[in-house]
C-alpha cells in the first residue's frame, strides 16, 4: 500500500520464486526431468499426475503486498504452500532474504517460522481448546518465551486487533469475523517480517469481508509488512494488491499492478475477469493526472496521488477548478481535472452497460 | 561422585542384607505372607478367613485372592496361591490331578467331612409324591414328563453344573441307565442352579438339579437320587459302563510344593486341619442365615469354637 | 423389501413389475441365485459324519494343543536360569520368561497397592521397601487409612474445582453413597484397580494411535489385532494371562487393558485423522517442532475424539470389574458374584449401582478435567493460587481429627467417622430384593406362556435349522453374500473366517452361538431402531435415551442374568433376552445418532414436497442415516456375541460353555485362545459385509 510503484530499491527481494513446480502423484519428479520444463497438464493427469503449480515465477520486495488471484483449482494456495514450504516445491528455486528455502534443514526452517513467518487461513485454524488470548499467545509459548511475557504480548495483539474484551473466549464463542481477527492476531504475534494469507476472508459474509478488509488495510498501514496474499475474489485483489498475478491451472497469466492489469490484460482468461471491473475502482488519480502547470488555478481540496478514482470522485467533479494532487510527502505533484474522471466514469463503458 | 555414592549404596545394601539375611536362618516360618483363595460360595470364603486367623494367631502374614474355582489350580502350582482349602472330589478332582501331573502341588491331606455331590430333587417333591418311588434312580424311568422342560423336547430334563466340573459323567450316566428319556442340561454356574430352584418352588413343579452336602440347601431339604453303588472303575472314562453313582466324597486340602519348607508350621498345622460336616455347615449359615459379612462370620466362629482349631496347631502355642 | 413390495400389489401387471424389479437391481438376481444355489446344497448333501461336504473334518484340531505347548514351553522349559529362592534356602531352576513376567506383575502389583493404601492404608508397600520381616516384627509400622470423609470431600473439592456446583454434588453423592451404604472397602478397592488401568490403556492407546497415525503400515499392521482383540470374548484369555502373570488385582488390570486399549487406538487414529489441515499447517508456521506439532496442536485438537476414547476406556474397565474378578481382582465385582451366588440379588443390585457410579463420576471428572479454563490476569496471591490445595489440606485435617473424635463417640464396634466398614453401613438391599421378587411374583406365570411359545414354535426350530446346514452350503452362502456386496476380496476374507471355524473341532458349537446371536440381533435391531426412532425426534428424548444407553452399558450385565433365569428358566429364552437387553445399546444408541444427524435442510425440503410425517421418515431420514445404523447392527453383533459368551454363565451349549470350560482344562491357554478366535472370527465376517456395505451407501449417498 505504502509503495505502488515497482521496485526501485536495488536491495534483493524478500521472497523470490525462479520457476516453481509443484506436481502431486508418485512419478512426479521423474516425469518433470522427462519433460524438461515444459509441463503439459493433460500429458501429466494421464499419468495420474496432477500439475499444482507449474513454472511460476515472482519476486516480493519489501513491504510490498502481492495478491495471487485465480479460481479454484488454479493452484494458488499450492504456490503460497510452496513460498512457506509446508509443501515442498517438486523443483524451481524459492528464495527468502536471499535464503535458499528448499536447501533449509528442518532446524533452520523451525527457527524461521518462529520469527520471519505469520500466516492467516481461510478456514481460521484457530486451536478449538484454546482461549483468544492462548491462541495468540501459542506462537510466542512455542518459541520458548515464558506464559508471563507471552501473554503480556498478546494482549498488545487483542488490542491491536480490536478483541478486547473477548480474550478468555473460546473460538467458538466468537463470529467468522472475530475468529479471523485473532488468525490475524496470532499470525502477527511473532512480529514476521513476511506475511502469507490465505483467503483469508473468503469464509467471511460481504459486509463483514468489506470490514475485514479494511481493517486489514490499516493493519498494512501500520505494519508494512511483505505480504504474499492469496484470493479467488478479483475486486478484493484490486482493492488491496500492490501487484496481481492471476493464475490459471498452475500457470501464472499475468503479473502486474492492478491498474495494468485492468488496461492491458495479457491473456483472454484476464480480459474476462477485468471487462466486468469499473475503471474507477482500480485506477488511482495518479493515471489521470496531468503535471503541474504552474498557470492553472487549482482548488482548495487536495488528494492523494494514491487515491482510488471511485472515492474521491464526487469530491473532485464537485470543485470548479482542477483538483491539487500531492504525493506522500505532500508536496504538490499535479493536477487532476474533472473532464479525466468524467471519462473514466463514463467514458468507455457504455458498451457494457449497454450490454447488460 | 557418582560411583562413590553406588559404591556407599552398595554397602548399605550388603549390610541389610546380611542383617535380615540373619534373621531368616531360622527353623521358624518365613514371613512371606500364605495366599489363600476365595471362591464364590459362602463356606469357602468364610472357612478361608478362618484358616487366615489361625494362621495368623500363629504368627503368620496372610492374603486373600479371589480366584476361580477350576484356575486356582493352576496358581497354586505357580506359587501364585499357597493353599487350596476345599478340593471337591467329584466337582473339583479333576482340575486338581491334572495340575498335580504337572507337579508344584501337593496333597495336604483331607477333611473330616464327607461329601456327597449328585443330582437330585427338593424335598416337596417328595413331600406331593410327585413321583413315586424317589429317590430311587428307577422311579425316574415313569416320571420323565414331570422333569420335562419346554426345550428338552418332551424328555425329562437333569440339570447338571457347568460343563467344567464333570465333563461328560452325567451325559453317559443318563444314557446308560435312562436312554433317550432323559436329557442332560448344562447350567452356568452355581447361581443358575439356585434360581432353577427357586423358580420350581414358586411353580411347586419338579426339577432335577445338581447339588451338594454340605449347603445352605440343607435348610430347605433336598433329596439326592439313589443311583446304583459307586465302585471303582465304573465310569466311563475308567473303562467302566457308567451305571453308578457318585462315590460319597472326600474334601482334600492342597498345597504348594514349597509350602512344608517356607512355612513349617503353618504347614504341620493346615495338614492336621480337618472340619466335619457340621462346623462347615455353621459357617456357611452365619453369613447365608444369619447375614453376617464373612470376614465377621469367621471372627465369631473362631471366637466360639476355640476348642476346636486350637489343637491343629498343636504343641508349643 | 422389493420382493414384498411386488407380491403386496398382486392384482396388476405383476410379471412385468417383477422383470422390472429384476433388471433394476442385478444384486437381487445374484442374491435369489445364491439362495437357490443353498438350498440345492442343503437338499441334496447328506447328513452323515462321513460325509465330507456335511461337515469338515477337524484339520485344525490339533491348533489348541500347538497354541497351549508352545505357550508352556515358552512359560515353562524356554531358557532356565539359576534362582536363588532365600525362602527355602536353595537355588532352583527357573525359566527366564517367568520371572520376566512375574517382575513385571510384581511392579504393577505394587502401583495398585500403592494407590490402595494410599485410600485405604496397608502395609504392602513398606514391606515392598523393607521386608515382611521388618513389618511383623514392627506393628507400628502401618500405613493409615484416609478417612473416607477426606476422600469424599477431595473428591467434592475436585468436582468443584474442575467444573463447579453440579459436578460437586455428583461427586459428593457418589462418595457418599459408597461410604454409607458400607460398600466403601470394596469400592476403593474397584477403584485403585481402576485408577491403575484406565490410565495405562489410556496411555498405550494414545501411543499406538499416534504411531499408527504417522506411520500408515503400523496402522495396517495394528488394525487386525484391533478387530480381533475388541471381539474376542473376555473369558477366552483369562487363561493366558493367568499363565503369564498369575492371579491378583495386576492379572484382572492387565486383562482389563487389553480390553480397554483398542477402542481408545482407534479414537486416537480417527481423531487425529480428522484434524484438518489447515490447523496442522497453522501449527507448522507456528514453528512447531515436531513434539510441539502432536502434544500442542494435532492432540489437543483432537480432543475430542480422544475424550470419547477415555470415556470408552472407563466404560470398559468398569464393565471388565466382574470379569476381573474371575483371576483375582478384588473389590465390588468379586463380592457382586458373591452375592449372586447366594442369590441375594438386592445386595448385588446395591452393589451394581457402586459401580456405575465410580463409573459416572470418573468420566466427568475426567471430561471436565480436559475442558478446564485458566485465568492469567487475576492477580493472585499465594492463597488464591493455591487455595484449592489449601482447603484440601484443611479437609484433610478436619477429617482425621473428625475420626479421632469417632474413637471416643464410638466406643463400642465402628469407627463410622474413619471407615465405615463392608455392609455395615444402612442399606436398601431388602427393598431392593423385594423389588425383584415383586417382579418375579407378578410376571412368572403370565410369562411362562410367552416362554413355552417362544422355545417351542421359534428357538428350537431355529437352532434345529441351523443345525441341519452342511457345512459346504454355509460357506457357499456366506461367501456369496461377501461376493455379492463386496467382491471377491469380501469373499476372501469373509471365507477364509468361516473356514477357519469350520476346520476346528467346535463348527456345531459355532452353529449354536450364530443361532443365539443371529436371533438377538434381529430382535434387538428392531427393538434398537423403533425406541430409537421415537425418541429422535426431539432433542430431550434424544438426550435421555442416550443416557439411558450409557447406563446399561456399565451395569454389570451378571446382575440381570439371575432375575431372568428365575423368570425363564436355563433355557435359551433367558440366553437371548439377556442378549437382547444388552445388544439393544447400541442399536439404540446409532439409530438416534444416524437420524439426528440428517441434515434439517432435507427436513424442510421434504415439508416443501408435502410429505407428512411417516413419508418423510420412510423416503427420507431412514435412507439417508441407514448407512449409520447399519454400524449399530454391527455394534450390536459384537455385543451380542460378547453376552452370548458370558450367556455361558447361564447354560447353553455353543462356543461359551467351552471357553468357560478352558479355565479348567489341562490345555485351558490354547483351547481358550481357539475358541476366542472362533468367536472373533464369527464376528469379523458380519463386520466385513456390514462395514463394506455401509460404506458403498455412505459413497453413494454422498455422505462418506
Amino acid at each position: 500500500m505504502s509503495s505502488s510503484s515497482p521496485i526501485t530499491q536495488d536491495t534483493q527481494p524478500v521472497i523470490q520464486c525462479n520457476s516453481v513446480y509443484k506436481i502431486f502423484g508418485d512419478n512426479a519428479k521423474k516425469m518433470l526431468q522427462a519433460s524438461k520444463g515444459n509441463v503439459d497438464a493433460k500429458v501429466f493427469q494421464d499419468a495420474g499426475c496432477i500439475v499444482g503449480v507449474n513454472n511460476a515465477s515472482f519476486e516480493v520486495p519489501k513491504g510490498d503486498l502481492l495478491v495471487v488471484m485465480g479460481l479454484s483449482g488454479s493452484g494458488k494456495s499450492t504456490l503460497l504452500r510452496c513460498a512457506s514450504r509446508l509443501t515442498d516445491a517438486t523443483a524451481g528455486q524459492i528464495f527468502i532474504d536471499g535464503e535458499d528455502l528448499l536447501a533449509m534443514s528442518n532446524k533452520r526452517l523451525i527457527e524461521l517460522r518462529r520469527n520471519k513467518m505469520g500466516m492467516v487461513f481461510q478456514s481460521f485454524a484457530l486451536l478449538p481448546h484454546k482461549t483468544v488470548l492462548e491462541n495468540i499467545a501459542f506462537p510466542l509459548q512455542v518459541k520458548g518465551i515464558n506464559t508471563h511475557e507471552s501473554i503480556k504480548r498478546a494482549k498488545d495483539m487483542v488490542d491491536l486487533v480490536g478483541l478486547d474484551g473477548r480474550e478468555n473466549y473460546f473460538p467458538r464463542e466468537l463470529s467468522g469475523g472475530q475468529q479471523q481477527r485473532v488468525g490475524i492476531a496470532r499470525s502477527l504475534a511473532v512480529e514476521p517480517d513476511i506475511w502469507f494469507l490465505d483467503e483469508p476472508f473468503s469464509a467471511l459474509d460481504p459486509l463483514i469481508r468489506k470490514e475485514m478488509q479494511d481493517e486489514f488495510m490499516r493493519l498494512q498501514g501500520v505494519l508494512n509488512k511483505t505480504i504474499l496474499f492469496v484470493t479467488h475474489d478479483f475486486d478484493e485483489a484490486l482493492r488491496l494488491a500492490d501487484r496481481i498475478a492471476i493464475m490459471k491451472d498452475g500457470i501464472i497469466e499475468q503479473l502486474d499492478t492492478p491498474a495494468n492489469i485492468v488496461l492491458n490484460p495479457a491473456t483472454e482468461y484476464v480480459r474476462k475477469f477485468t471487462e466486468e471491473v469499473p475503471r474507477e475502482k482500480v485506477l488511482r488519480i495518479e493515471s489521470v493526472m496531468d503535471p503541474v502547470d504552474t498557470s492553472e488555478v487549482l482548488s482548495d481540496l487536495k488528494v492523494s496521488k494514491d487515491a482510488i478514482i471511485e472515492t474521491v470522485a464526487e469530491a473532485v467533479l464537485g470543485q470548479e477548478k482542477p483538483v491539487a494532487v500531492i504525493g506522500a510527502d505532500n508536496q504538490v505533484v499535479g493536477a487532476v481535472h474533472s473532464s479525466k474522471v468524467i471519462h473514466v466514469l463514463f467514458g468507455s463503458r457504455a458498451g457494457t452497460e449497454n450490454r447488460n | 561422585m557418582s560411583s562413590k555414592f553406588i559404591k556407599t549404596l552398595g554397602a548399605l545394601v550388603t549390610g541389610l542384607m546380611l542383617v535380615f539375611g540373619a534373621s531368616t536362618v531360622r527353623a521358624a516360618d518365613s514371613s512371606a505372607p500364605i495366599v489363600i483363595p476365595t471362591h464364590n460360595w459362602s463356606s469357602q470364603v468364610v472357612m478361608a478367613y478362618v484358616i487366615g486367623g489361625i494362621f495368623e494367631s500363629m504368627g503368620n502374614n496372610v492374603e486373600y485372592v479371589s480366584a476361580d474355582t477350576q484356575a486356582v489350580y493352576e496358581s497354586i502350582r505357580q506359587g501364585d496361591v499357597t493353599i487350596s482349602h476345599e478340593v471337591w472330589q467329584s466337582t473339583f478332582g479333576a482340575s486338581f490331578y491334572a495340575a498335580m501331573a504337572k507337579g508344584g502341588i501337593i496333597d495336604a491331606g483331607t477333611h473330616a467331612a464327607k461329601t456327597l455331590e449328585e443330582v437330585g430333587v427338593p424335598q416337596w417333591v417328595i413331600d406331593e409324591n410327585l413321583c413315586p418311588g424317589l429317590p430311587n434312580w428307577e422311579a425316574l424311568k415313569n416320571c420323565k414328563d414331570v422333569f420335562a422342560t419346554p426345550d428338552s423336547g418332551g424328555k425329562g430334563r437333569i440339570l447338571e453344573g457347568p460343563q467344567s466340573w464333570h465333563g461328560q459323567e452325567y451325559p453317559d450316566r443318563v444314557e446308560a441307565l435312562l436312554g433317550d428319556d432323559y436329557v442332560v442340561k448344562f447350567a452356568g454356574g452355581a447361581d443358575a442352579l439356585w434360581a432353577e430352584l427357586a423358580a420350581a418352588k414358586k411353580e411347586g413343579r419338579g426339577t432335577i438339579i445338581f447339588n451338594w452336602t454340605p449347603n445352605f440347601t440343607d435348610a430347605d431339604g433336598f433329596v439326592f437320587i439313589e443311583w446304583p453303588p459307586y465302585y471303582l472303575g465304573c465310569r466311563k472314562q475308567d473303562g467302566g459302563d457308567s451305571k453308578c453313582g457318585s462315590p460319597i466324597g472326600w474334601l482334600k486340602k492342597a498345597a504348594n510344593y514349597k509350602f512344608p519348607k517356607t512355612h513349617p508350621a503353618a504347614y504341620t498345622m493346615f495338614s492336621r486341619l480337618s472340619f466335619n460336616a457340621g462346623q462347615i455347615g455353621q459357617m456357611a449359615a452365619l453369613v447365608d442365615i444369619d447375614g453376617m459379612t464373612h470376614e465377621d462370620a469367621a471372627k465369631k466362629w473362631l471366637a466360639d469354637n476355640e476348642d476346636v482349631w486350637k489343637p491343629f496347631i498343636g504343641k508349643g502355642m | 423389501m422389493c420382493c414384498l413390495a411386488a407380491g403386496l400389489e398382486r392384482k396388476i401387471g405383476i410379471d412385468s413389475r417383477i422383470m422390472n424389479q429384476l433388471t433394476n437391481h442385478p444384486k437381487l438376481i445374484q442374491f435369489i441365485g445364491l439362495l437357490v444355489i443353498f438350498s440345492l446344497l442343503c437338499f441334496f448333501i447328506a447328513p452323515s459324519e462321513t460325509n465330507v461336504l456335511w461337515r469338515f473334518p477337524s484339520l485344525l484340531a490339533g491348533l489348541p494343543y500347538l497354541i497351549n505347548d508352545s505357550v508352556e514351553y515358552l512359560m515353562f522349559d524356554w531358557w532356565p536360569i539359576q534362582v536363588y529362592d532365600p525362602e527355602i534356602e536353595e537355588f532352583e531352576e527357573k525359566p527366564l520368561i517367568l520371572q520376566v513376567t512375574r517382575a513385571i506383575s510384581a511392579s504393577i502389583l505394587f502401583l495398585i497397592g500403592l494407590i490402595r493404601e494410599i485410600i485405604l492404608g496397608g502395609f504392602k508397600t513398606i514391606v515392598t521397601f523393607t521386608s515382611w520381616d521388618f513389618v511383623s516384627e514392627n506393628k507400628w509400622a502401618r500405613w493409615p487409612a484416609l478417612p473416607w470423609t477426606v476422600v469424599a470431600g477431595g473428591a467434592i473439592l475436585l468436582g468443584y474445582k474442575l467444573q463447579g456446583k453440579g459436578l460437586a454434588m455428583l461427586a459428593g453423592f457418589s462418595t457418599i453413597y459408597l461410604a454409607v451404604f458400607g460398600q466403601w472397602e470394596p469400592s476403593m478397592q474397584t477403584l485403585s484397580f481402576v485408577l491403575f488401568a484406565a490410565p495405562v490403556s489410556f496411555i498405550l492407546g494414545l501411543t499406538l494411535g499416534i504411531w499408527a497415525y504417522k506411520n500408515r503400515n503400523v496402522e495396517l499392521t495394528l488394525n487386525p489385532f484391533l478387530n480381533v482383540m475388541q471381539i474376542m470374548p473376555h473369558f477366552s484369555y483369562l487363561v493366558p494371562v493367568m499363565v503369564f502373570f498369575g492371579i491378583g488385582d495386576h492379572a484382572g488390570a492387565i486383562a482389563t487393558i487389553i480390553f480397554a486399549t483398542p477402542p481408545m487406538v482407534r479414537l486416537t487414529v480417527l481423531g487425529l485423522k480428522r484434524v484438518s489441515p489447515e490447523v496442522l499447517e497453522a501449527g507448522m508456521m507456528s514453528g512447531c517442532s515436531n513434539f510441539q506439532l502432536m502434544y500442542k496442536v494435532l492432540i489437543p485438537t483432537a480432543r475430542r475424539d480422544l475424550l470419547i476414547g477415555v470415556n470408552q476406556v472407563i466404560m470398559q474397565c468398569l464393565a471388565m470389574a466382574v470379569i476381573a474378578s474371575f483371576i483375582g481382582a478384588k473389590g465390588l465385582g468379586f463380592n457382586l458374584l458373591l452375592s449372586l451366588n447366594g442369590l441375594r440379588i438386592g445386595e448385588a443390585i446395591e452393589q451394581g449401582i457402586c459401580i456405575v457410579l465410580i463409573a459416572v463420576v470418573l468420566d466427568r471428572l475426567s471430561l471436565a478435567w480436559a475442558n478446564k479454563k485458566t485465568d492469567y490476569f487475576a492477580e493472585l496471591t499465594f492463597i488464591k493460587r493455591h487455595k484449592y490445595s489449601l482447603l484440601f489440606l484443611v479437609i484433610l485435617v478436619a477429617g482425621s481429627v473428625l475420626a479421632y473424635v469417632g474413637t471416643f463417640i464410638f466406643r463400642e464396634g465402628y469407627n463410622y467417622l474413619y471407615i465405615v466398614p463392608h455392609n455395615k453401613g444402612i442399606t436398601i438391599k431388602d427393598t431392593l430384593q423385594n423389588g425383584v421378587d415383586w417382579i418375579w411374583d407378578t410376571f412368572f406365570f403370565a410369562l411362562k406362556g410367552f416362554n413355552v411359545f417362544l422355545i417351542q414354535e421359534i428357538l428350537m426350530p431355529m437352532k434345529a435349522a441351523y443345525l441341519s446346514m452342511p457345512v459346504a452350503a454355509t460357506l457357499v452362502l456366506t461367501m456369496g453374500v461377501g461376493y455379492i456386496i463386496g467382491g471377491i476380496r469380501s469373499a476372501a476374507i469373509v471365507g477364509g473366517f468361516i473356514l477357519f471355524i469350520a476346520l476346528t473341532e467346535w463348527w456345531d458349537r459355532a452353529l449354536i452361538t450364530m443361532y443365539l446371536m443371529s436371533f438377538a440381533v434381529i430382535v434387538a435391531s428392531i427393538i434398537g431402531v423403533t425406541v430409537g426412532t421415537l425418541c429422535a425426534q426431539n432433542a430431550y428424548t434424544a438426550k435421555f435415551i442416550l443416557l439411558v444407553c450409557d447406563t446399561f452399558q456399565t451395569f454389570p450385565s451378571f446382575i440381570y442374568l439371575i432375575p431372568v433365569i428365575m423368570l425363564f428358566g436355563v433355557t435359551d429364552t433367558s440366553v437371548c433376552i439377556a442378549v437382547i437387553v444388552y445388544a439393544t445399546v447400541p442399536a439404540t444408541r446409532y439409530t438416534v445418532e444416524g437420524l439426528r444427524s440428517v441434515s434439517p435442510d432435507l427436513h424442510d425440503a421434504g415439508s416443501m414436497s408435502g410429505v407428512n410425517r411417516l413419508q418423510r421418515w420412510i423416503k427420507i431420514e431412514l435412507p439417508m442415516s441407514f448407512p449409520h445404523m447399519a454400524l449399530g447392527v454391527n455394534q450390536t453383533v459384537v455385543f451380542a456375541l460378547s453376552m452370548v459368551i458370558i450367556g455361558a454363565m447361564i447354560g447353553t451349549d455353543d462356543l461359551g460353555q467351552y471357553i468357560l470350560k478352558a479355565l479348567s482344562d489341562k490345555n485351558g491357554t490354547g483351547n481358550g485362545l481357539t475358541l476366542g478366535l472362533c468367536v472373533a472370527f464369527i464376528g469379523l465376517a458380519v463386520d466385513q459385509v456390514i462395514r463394506t456395505w455401509a460404506n458403498e451407501r455412505k459413497k453413494v449417498l454422498g455422505l462418506a
